[in-house]
């Protein structure tokens, strides 16, 4: 069961773009969740387009209504399982985060779930911001940084009511953030063509709550016959404890026995690798990692240290060393 | 659930993906545990993995052995047992200062 994500800041018209692209039947038969973190649901009357909706109201999903995000995404699993597999079932699920959720919150919820873990499948984290506030937000607010970093497609809504230099801006900030999302532009959910930095620098955000300064760049790593899929994950799953919180993402394809996987992590929490089919691609056993506060070259250098142990030797990875 | 060490069914970690038959599986297993032995040592600390008991066996020089279920597990345990996590990025690892 696919499970698309659409998170953003308060008002930053995730439920206009949603109602929009339900308008345009981009989500057939999905079925839709909204949370909203006010206890009156008002969303659910706009989005009567949607064939299923159903409403989480009285607290947000990554916090307060953790637990009945969960159960929610159970029962609906549960309903697919018993449907025959030949029949037409439940495939996708959109779900609208109230606009105080951290997309990244919620991915661990639904990971760290012993059912969800096999059944839900997160197939894209989309992030609506606004277009007059979304700088602001990214320059002030923690939350909002958060859910922009978090994103694999970013829409920028309400293009039409900002001018261009700010938008210009706000998009090489997105950049500068997330530089591996995809960007995209929007007037009352109807999509527009993408708007673009257009010469404009990025703002420099200043440093919130304790996290590691410096700008956040992208490093490839390839991995070579020396280090496997398995060594690598002994590598990357101790980064990721360690530097989980500066490491934003990792994305890539490594070729394994079972075929070639598709690897993707935000921040701390890595999806089940997606088997890919085979394809003759230059690409592959090229891991991209985006994250800050340290070098790209001692990325490279941890990789051949940690993990470069050869097969069936028991050499150690620190002779030559001292 | 394994009814020895009451270890619960988990869900698959995704490091252990990779591996298409049990062959594999268990090839990798004993991989991640050569490479994490190769790791661990210069901390003090071993690892061993038979291939029967469920996880990785973490112990300390004093003798006291964890099980560990998979590797976020395994990376908790160490930091619990050293007072601080093994940080990939620290000097030792990546050839500065003295190693």
């Amino acid at each position: 069961m696919r499970l698309t994500l659409l998170g953003g800041f308060l008002g930053s018209g995730k439920t206009t773009w949603l109602r929009h692209q339900l308008h345009a039947g981009v989500f057939p038969d999905a079925y839709v969740v909204v949370n909203e973190a006010a206890d009156t649901p008002v969303d659910d009357a706009l989005l009567s387009r949607a064939s299923t909706i159903e409403v989480l109201a009285g607290g947000c999903a990554c916090c307060e209504a953790r637990g009945e995000l969960v159960a929610l995404l159970r029962r609906l699993c549960d309903l697919r399982s018993r449907t025959a597999s030949d029949s037409a079932r439940l495939e996708h699920v959109v779900l609208e985060t109230s606009g105080l959720a951290d997309p990244a919150e919620i991915l661990d919820a639904i990971r760290s779930d012993p059912v969800l873990v096999h059944h839900v499948f997160v197939s894209e984290t989309v992030v609506c911001v606004d277009a007059l506030h979304g700088l602001a937000q990214l320059v002030e607010e923690p939350l909002g940084r958060r859910q922009a970093e978090a994103a694999n497609r970013l829409v920028i809504t309400k293009l039409d009511e900002a001018p261009s230099a700010s938008i210009g801006r706000l998009v090489a900030t997105l950049r500068s953030i997330n530089p591996d999302a995809v960007i995209e532009g929007a007037v009352k959910g109807s999509p527009v063509s993408a708007p673009t930095a257009a010469g404009e620098d990025a703002v420099a955000l200043p440093q919130l709550d304790g996290s590691a300064a410096g700008p956040i760049f992208p490093t490839r790593l390839s991995l070579d016959d020396q280090i496997d899929w398995t060594a690598f994950g002994v590598w990357l799953s101790a980064l990721l404890h360690a530097r989980g919180n500066d490491v934003m993402r990792v994305k890539g394809v490594v070729r394994t026995s079972a075929g070639r996987l598709l690897l993707q992590s935000v921040r701390k929490v890595v999806q089940s690798p997606e088997i890919l089919p085979p394809q003759d691609d230059r690409d592959d056993d090229t891991i991209v990692v985006i994250g800050r506060g340290y070098r790209a070259e001692d990325l490279r250098r941890s990789l051949e240290r940690f993990a470069g142990v050869k097969q069936r030797e028991q050499g150690s990875i620190f002779e030559g060393v001292s | 659930m394994c009814s020895v060490c009451g270890f619960p069914a988990a869900a698959g970690h995704w490091t252990e993906t990779g591996g298409a038959s049990p062959t594999d599986r268990l090839r990798s297993r004993y991989r991640r545990a050569q490479v994490l032995k190769s790791v661990l040592r210069d901390f003090g600390l071993t690892a061993h993995d038979d291939g029967l008991v469920p996880g990785v066996q973490i112990g300390t020089m004093s003798g006291s052995v964890s099980i560990a279920r998979d590797l976020d597990e395994v990376w908790c345990t160490v930091e619990r047992m050293l007072g601080q996590p093994i940080d990939p990025l620290d000097a030792r690892f990546i050839g500065q200062g003295d190693g």
